[in-house]
């Protein structure tokens, strides 16, 4: 199968760890250029270094996706350079917690209001530009009770409601909007290997509520992102596809 | 797993901290690099010898001061094959005695905190007061040659230090002060005098005491042994001090080890930590690494609303794991809010057992009230019921170890850097076999 990403522009906003630089990778590997980003510029130097020489081209500065004048203006500028954008996959989170009201203070800014953001800024390119798609990570936690009642599910949960309204809204511009929800997935330096050190019981239990008994891979969600972002799949919007190897247990209607 | 970042900790500056807990690094001695005969651990000739030499010649732990407040309170505790008791005088002071009646040799009471007005020997009714001296002999006139030519119970050294009851079997050791040496002024910051104890556990453990004790005076093993501790401290860059006798390490709380990288979140230890000195996780934005000096900031500007005193502990102790060793057989795990207090005990006659004890204290702020002493809980041999996840894990190792130290494969400890304290304790038990 043609993914036919070849030359396209793709923007990923915290991308230099984990699943996102994954991302990032393969669409590089499939010709695209792209536009990455993160909070420390060390990381995205020694990121830049480790992405050059593959098929497709990256960029990027460090900016934080928190500062809206920061993040929209490193938006515009990935465009300027780039000459446009087809395709904007913002997975950033504040990530879980229970501590206090903070985090839903935190998991609004950072999960929701930087994606809404980014989108009303890579929008108009798009539809300037003749179509594009939109992927948004989200989480099984937001479709299924995960962890305890916190922030980053309900935000995470906001997310897919966005993503469906959107889709309908910028459907006639030729733009996608999906959500790729990920199970726990684990690498080393993830969350899930910390989580595998400091709550070895928890991390078993989770491990064993897989069907085949184990934790997702960065490979294995990036395939799926990348999939669903690229015009091979051009006929599916306003969906949410779970990445989890069945570790949801609900019944998909 | 290896080091796969460079960490230094940043400690307080002993120049700048004259005063409290000593700080600087004690002198680097050199020990040698030779293999320790693992016949230490499993021989009971060896077992002999250190009975011979240091069980019964130096000062050992016997109990806290306010387990026993009351004239007539008392506690009876078994040192390998001895039975001592302590108890509280009515001018206050505490002696020591050996728990053997002076006419058949009966013991007078069983392990455990007791109150008595006087000693009375269930076997024939001799009868002895608090201070040990004879009360009551019955039919003394059918002793033709009259009571025993001593005064009473066999009286036993005993003194007090840092809120806790010191004796020796060693009617001849040297005084108390003098043989903690160089420690004395290392505990008195802590005013373990305020801490409350909340826990009173003795657990047999199928290792040799020693095996015990090594258990908590080395970090090389944190990483492997428990896993969830390379996301709470650094168990690399740990200050190692070896002294006369006994020795510390200092190791850093309240950061990452540096066979980690940070995974961009504050990991659950962490958070513990930070909401333990009253800073809300969620809103704590500075780098994860700077959570150990945060806390510290914390708990020294929150101290007096706390109703807590640390005005003479350095910013470390907020912190940091001040791990002591008195010999011959006392963990004590000192932090600012808590001790963490382990008795290793050798079993009366096998080399392969031992009694661990584990005294727990919380520091209680001030004006609240103290909880009751605890209940002596005792875990008997293969008992699973927990004593806490970190001791769990250092647990289910020993028994292990022992089984493999007893194994025609095995020659001996050989031993790294991490480990320099475990080749200084052997030291000190080869100078005292020597003497």
């Amino acid at each position: 199968m043609e993914l036919k990403l070849s030359g396209l522009r793709v923007i990923v906003p915290a991308s230099t760890k984990g699943i996102m630089r994954r991302v990032v990778e393969q669409l590089i590997d499939e010709g695209c250029d792209v536009a990455i980003c993160s909070r420390s510029e060390d990381s995205v130097a020694r990121a830049l270094r480790e992405l050059s020489g593959g098929r497709g081209k990256a960029i990027g500065r460090a900016c934080d996706v928190l500062d809206k004048e920061d993040y929209e203006s490193w938006i515009e500028e990935m465009v300027a350079q780039m000459g446009g954008v087809d395709i904007f996959i913002p997975g950033v989170s504040a990530g879980g917690g229970s501590d206090s009201e903070r985090n839903w203070w935190k998991n609004f800014e950072v999960d929701v209001l930087s994606t809404v953001r980014g989108c009303e800024t890579v929008i108009p390119h798009m539809q300037a530009g003749g179509g594009g798609a939109i992927t948004f990570i989200t989480t099984t936690a937001a479709v299924e009770t995960f962890g305890g009642p916190q922030a980053y599910n309900a935000m995470k949960g906001s997310l897919l409601v966005y993503a469906k309204q959107l889709s309908q809204d910028v459907g006639k511009d030729k733009i996608r909007v999906n959500c790729v929800s990920p199970g726990p997935i684990y690498f080393e330096g993830g969350s899930w290997e910390m989580l595998k050190d400091t709550m070895s019981k928890w991390f078993s239990k989770i491990e064993r509520d897989h069907p085949g008994g184990r934790l997702g891979t960065p490979e294995e969600v990036a395939n799926c992102i990348v999939f669903i972002s690229s015009p091979a799949a051009s006929w599916v919007s306003g969906t949410n596809l779970m990445v989890d190897g069945g570790f949801t247990k609900r019944v998909q209607f | 797993m290896d080091i796969i970042r460079k960490q230094t900790v940043k400690r307080s500056d002993p120049e700048k901290h004259p005063g409290g807990t000593p700080l600087a690094k004690a002198p680097r001695i050199d020990l040698g690099t030779e293999i320790i005969s693992k016949e230490r651990y499993t021989s009971v000739e060896f077992m002999q010898l250190e009975w011979d030499k240091i069980w019964t010649k130096t000062w050992l732990l016997g109990c806290r001061e306010d387990q026993i407040p009351e004239p007539g309170d008392f506690i009876c505790t078994n040192i390998g094959t001895e039975s001592v008791i302590l108890v509280r005088q009515k001018n206050n002071e505490i002696k020591a005695f050996h728990n053997v009646c002076m006419h058949r040799g009966n013991r007078l009471a069983d392990e455990g905190l007791w109150h008595a007005e006087s000693f009375v020997c269930g076997y024939h009714g001799w009868e002895y007061g608090s201070d040990g001296t004879f009360v009551d002999i019955p039919d003394l006139d059918t002793f033709q040659q009259g009571k025993p030519p001593c005064s009473g119970l066999a009286e036993l050294p005993c003194d007090t230090w840092v809120s806790f009851v010191w004796f020796s079997l060693n009617t001849e050791v040297e005084p108390l002060e003098e043989y903690i040496g160089d420690l004395v002024g290392h505990f008195e910051p802590y005013h373990f005098e305020r801490m409350a104890m909340t826990r009173w556990v003795t657990a047999e453990w199928n290792c040799n005491w020693k095996a015990a004790v090594d258990a908590f005076a080395e970090a090389y093993h944190t990483a492997t042994t428990h896993p969830q501790l390379k996301w709470y401290l650094d168990d690399f860059d740990i200050q190692i001090d070896l002294y006369d006798k006994h020795s510390r390490y200092l190791i850093a709380f309240g950061l990452l080890s540096p066979r980690v990288e940070s995974v961009g979140e504050i990991p659950p230890p962490l958070k513990f930590l930070l909401s333990d000195a009253g800073i809300d996780p969620a809103s704590y934005e500075g780098p994860i690494n700077g959570i150990r000096e945060a806390v510290q900031k914390q708990k020294r500007a929150t101290q007096k609303e706390q109703g807590k005193d640390f005005s003479e502990l350095h910013d470390d102790q907020l912190t940091d794991d001040y791990n002591y060793l008195v010999f011959p057989g006392v963990t004590f795990n000192t932090h600012s809010d808590d001790l963490m207090l382990y008795r290793h005990r050798p079993h009366p006659s096998d080399p392969n057992k031992c009694l661990f004890d584990v005294w727990m204290f919380e520091l209680i702020p001030e004006g609240e009230e103290w909880p009751e002493l605890p209940k002596h809980d005792f875990r008997p041999e293969g008992s699973t019921r927990s004593l806490g996840l970190v001791i769990d894990q250092d647990a289910a190792n020993l028994a292990s170890v022992q089984a493999g130290m007893n194994s025609a494969g095995y020659p001996g400890l050989w031993l790294s850097d991490q480990e320099i304290r475990l080749r200084h304790f052997h030291n000190t038990i080869t100078d005292f076999i020597e003497s």
